[in-house]
């Protein structure tokens, strides 16, 4: 009998704890009723732990470690638990379900991040814990939200004149370029290169004489950028771009078709492969040029420095070399950007004056050298003509990650990532001064962002989303008359998505905005 | 003449014989109340969150901006029916669900009966062991695998085709948006196929052995055992599985997975056979943040679906007198 009576308590009890588990976790969604900022627990070392969550899937650091790393925790007290974004979609997910982490760094979800009910505001957490904390006002001016704060400054940024000032500031690895196989260049009698029509007659040549080897392969991020370029589009194809004052889509600009013929031709003449344009893996273009298996390879500035390495490292006898950054008068590279990614502090942040101070630092002459260059005497040493001479190669990524050395730049500038990429001989340093010499600056067209949850975005983000949809199918186009007939439909659907509407939007923003930089 | 405590009595009666009767089952009403109260909070309160699809809700509003957001009717409906993809992404859902209930119904029927009518035991349990276990494969990894098999550059298939002269040049199958539906369907009834046959063995098992020996004194071969008793032996599963399955439709019905191979088997070259409208609420909902949007979508979704489940239980009440309610 009391065995019975055992067995039916236990049971109830256990009853009990299951019907409370669901409703213990309904409830852990409240508010901290405390307005009191908050503070984190420091560690015997004194070192405070912050998370932060890095919104991009490719990052090639994952972990705080390494002598940036542990330096830069020795400068400010503060060590970082990292979380790398699994997808494209993870944060919107996070920011849905209301769990973040202390620090956001992004570079997609910028406008969705700048929200008060998401993140502190720069500016109000600077007066309260950092006043000594100078920003200068084209950066504070540029990413002031419509509510009058800012809740980030973009890494990667720097104005016309800064970098007219630093004659070493060259630019990053984020800018495009092609690299092709030396060996078969020399094979085929070094033909000249000087137009893309030139080029498309290479990649000719490539395919006759060796039948099994992609002529063209391109990683999945870099597929347009080069081309677009060649082709005097001035901006990408979810951008604006500026004539004679007005602005407009940058699929409307009219050399836009020429590209999309030219990416189509690419196609039909098998210079390069349809699933090219489906790869979700980054990875897939660099197994193909690194085996042998492809001619050239659509990348960025330092494709050719990084896959020699790799290959040098793999005992291959043959190597790229790059392309000309600009293969004819025709090319035209325009700088509407604003920088790459921001970082945020997350209403959720355990450490709020920690989290600004840290970035202080990091916003340091110090803390941007140390981040960008490495540990000064360890990795690199001030050359008085105004740039670092680097101990190491830049382009040696397997080196750069594992001593973390430029990805912590939660807070930089364009300079000295520019300045990072000086280094005399290289092909990327060469690549990137051709680049400088003909690069306009445009910042204005950058202040053309749309605000979260505004009509605006929402036909933005539709038109964009339909490009990407449709562009495959102008590339893949089996005639250039359909190839044709897709773009024009793609410019149709565009309009009828709202695009005429946008435009107007974005020609008073411009028109308001502009002044920033007179 | 009665009294008024035996009046009392014989109201009191039944109520104490429930009363009896609920006490004596109580551990399993027990059970029966966990199931309701998971229910309660895990199906039917989140259903207040269908009032998103009719305001403009903003997720940096918490749960409370749900109700505090401002009413805007249709208009999300209204957009979704005006998208340019509208068409295409409600087709494609449409002859996905389709030919999946068309092929993944029939596939596990046909191979219980089949395997009913194996007589070597050992090659039946094999053949068993080897159907179902892709059941227990994540879709993630179906992909991997098929990335292996079916990719013109690395993948096998088109390399033996073309070892063999069979082909010219390698089969875009993971990219041709000719080929995402069949793809779709037959990854989904090679992965699902062996699990169903389980239920219909089971219901195989559960007919008399006598009616076939009875059969078979009288004459009846194989074919006509099997459409003469297998089949309507099996009538009342096949039926309610039948039903859950048209429930399901949209979702992929008995093998569900629109989603996940809509979304891992997708690409932007086979996106105008690929994009579902699971996958387009899913991007505009979770990776724009337009919350509202996407629960318009999927309620239009789920109507359809509720109107599926009533009609197929209506119609197959009808034709056979088996039915789910």
């Amino acid at each position: 009998m009391d065995m019975k009576r055992c067995k039916k308590s236990l049971l109830l009890s256990l009853s009990g704890l299951l019907l409370l588990a669901p409703l213990s976790a309904c409830g852990g969604g409240g508010t901290q009723k405390n307005e009191a900022a908050p503070q984190a627990q420091a560690d015997a070392d004194g070192v405070k732990e912050l998370t932060l969550f890095i919104d991009a899937p490719w990052y090639p650091v994952k972990e705080w470690k390494g002598p940036v790393a542990d330096k830069i925790t020795e400068k400010t007290g503060v060590k970082l638990k990292v979380t790398v974004a699994t997808d494209d979609k993870q944060l919107p997910l996070m920011i849905s379900s209301g769990d973040l982490p202390d620090l956001v760094f992004t570079n997609s979800n910028i406008d969705r991040m700048s929200d008060s009910k998401l993140s502190y505001p720069w500016n109000e957490l600077i007066g309260q814990y950092a006043p000594d904390f100078k920003i200068d006002p084209t950066r504070i001016a540029i990413h002031t939200m419509d509510d009058g704060n800012f809740y980030t400054v973009r890494n990667s940024f720097a104005t016309q004149e800064e970098m007219a000032a630093n004659k070493y500031a060259i630019g990053s690895d984020g800018n495009p370029g092609i690299a092709v196989r030396e060996d078969i260049m020399q094979e085929l009698g070094n033909p000249p290169i000087k137009s893309t029509d030139d080029f498309m007659k290479v990649l000719g040549m490539v395919k006759s004489k060796y039948p099994d080897m992609v002529p063209l392969i391109m990683d999945k991020d870099w597929l347009e950028q080069y081309f677009l370029q060649q082709f005097g589009v001035e901006a990408l194809l979810d951008g604006w771009y500026e004539q004679g004052g007005q602005v407009d889509y940058a699929i409307r600009q009219p050399e836009m078709l020429e590209f999309f013929k030219f990416m189509n031709e690419l196609y039909r003449n098998g210079y390069v492969l349809g699933e090219n344009f489906a790869y979700t893996n980054d990875q897939i273009d660099d197994q193909y040029a690194t085996s042998g298996k492809a001619f050239a390879h659509s990348h960025t500035v330092s494709t050719a420095d990084t896959d020699n390495i790799k290959l040098e490292k793999a005992g291959q006898s043959y190597r790229f070399t790059m392309l000309p950054s600009a293969l004819s008068e025709k090319t035209k590279i325009v700088s509407t950007g604003l920088g790459f990614a921001g970082t945020f502090i997350t209403k959720k942040n355990a450490d709020p004056e920690a989290s600004i101070k840290f970035l202080q630092y990091l916003a340091s002459d110090e803390g941007k050298k140390l981040t960008m260059f490495g540990v000064e005497g360890e990795h690199w040493t001030w050359n008085e003509k105004g740039y670092p001479d680097l101990k190491y190669d830049p382009s040696d990524s397997d080196f750069i990650n594992k001593n973390g050395i430029k990805w912590w730049y939660l807070y930089n500038d364009g300079v000295m990532e520019g300045l990072q990429g000086y280094v005399e001989g290289t092909q990327k340093t060469q690549a990137l001064m051709q680049r400088k010499e003909i690069t306009e600056y445009k910042p204005e067209l950058g202040l053309i962002q749309t605000q979260p949850d505004s009509g605006e975005k929402t036909t933005k983000t539709k038109i964009d989303e339909m490009i990407k949809n449709e562009k495959v199918k102008i590339y893949l186009a089996a005639s250039e008359e359909e190839a044709v007939a897709n773009y024009e439909k793609m410019i149709e659907t565009a309009e009828s998505i709202g695009l005429n509407k946008l435009v107007d939007w974005a020609n008073r923003i411009y028109q308001d905005k502009k002044t920033l930089f007179e | 003449m009665n009294t008024h405590a035996e009046r009392q009595h014989s109201i009191d009666k039944p109520k104490t014989k429930y009363w009896k009767l609920f006490k004596k089952q109580g551990t399993l009403h027990l059970f029966v109340g966990l199931g309701l109260f998971f229910l309660l909070i895990f199906a039917y309160t989140p259903m207040f969150g269908i009032l998103m699809a009719f305001k403009d809700y903003s997720i940096s509003d918490g749960i409370g901006g749900i109700f505090t957001s401002e009413w805007v009717g249709f208009r999300h409906f209204d957009e979704f029916v005006h998208d340019y993809q509208f068409v295409t992404i409600v087709r494609n859902t449409l002859i996905l669900s389709l030919l999946k209930v068309l092929f993944t119904f029939p596939a596990p029927i046909l191979l219980a009966i089949l395997l009913n009518e194996a007589k070597n035991n050992g090659f039946k349990r094999i053949v068993q062991t080897v159907s179902y276990l892709p059941h227990f494969i994540s879709w993630v990894v179906v992909v991997g695998l098929a990335f292996s098999l079916l990719s013109t550059d690395i993948g096998m298939v088109n390399k033996l085709l073309m070892g063999l002269g069979w082909i010219d040049k390698p089969l875009d199958i993971l990219t041709n948006p000719n080929y995402f539906w069949g793809l779709a369907v037959g990854s989904a009834v090679w992965k699902e196929v062996g699990w169903w046959t389980i239920i219909f063995l089971a219901s195989i098992a559960g007919i008399n052995p006598s009616l076939y020996e009875a059969a078979q004194i009288d004459g009846a071969g194989r074919l006509s055992r099997i459409r003469h008793i297998t089949l309507p032996g099996m009538k009342g599963t096949i039926v309610v599985v039948l039903i859950l399955t048209i429930g399901s439709i949209l979702g992929g019905g008995m093998v569900g997975s629109n989603f996940e191979q809509a979304f891992l088997f997708g690409n932007s070259i086979n996106n105008p056979t690929s994009e579902i409208v699971q996958t387009y609420a899913f991007k505009v909902g979770l990776k724009d943040g337009r919350f509202s949007y996407a629960a318009a979508i999927d309620l239009i979704q789920s109507v359809i679906s509720v109107v599926l489940i009533f009609s197929s239980n209506y119609i197959a009440k009808r034709a056979s007198g088996s039915s789910l309610f």
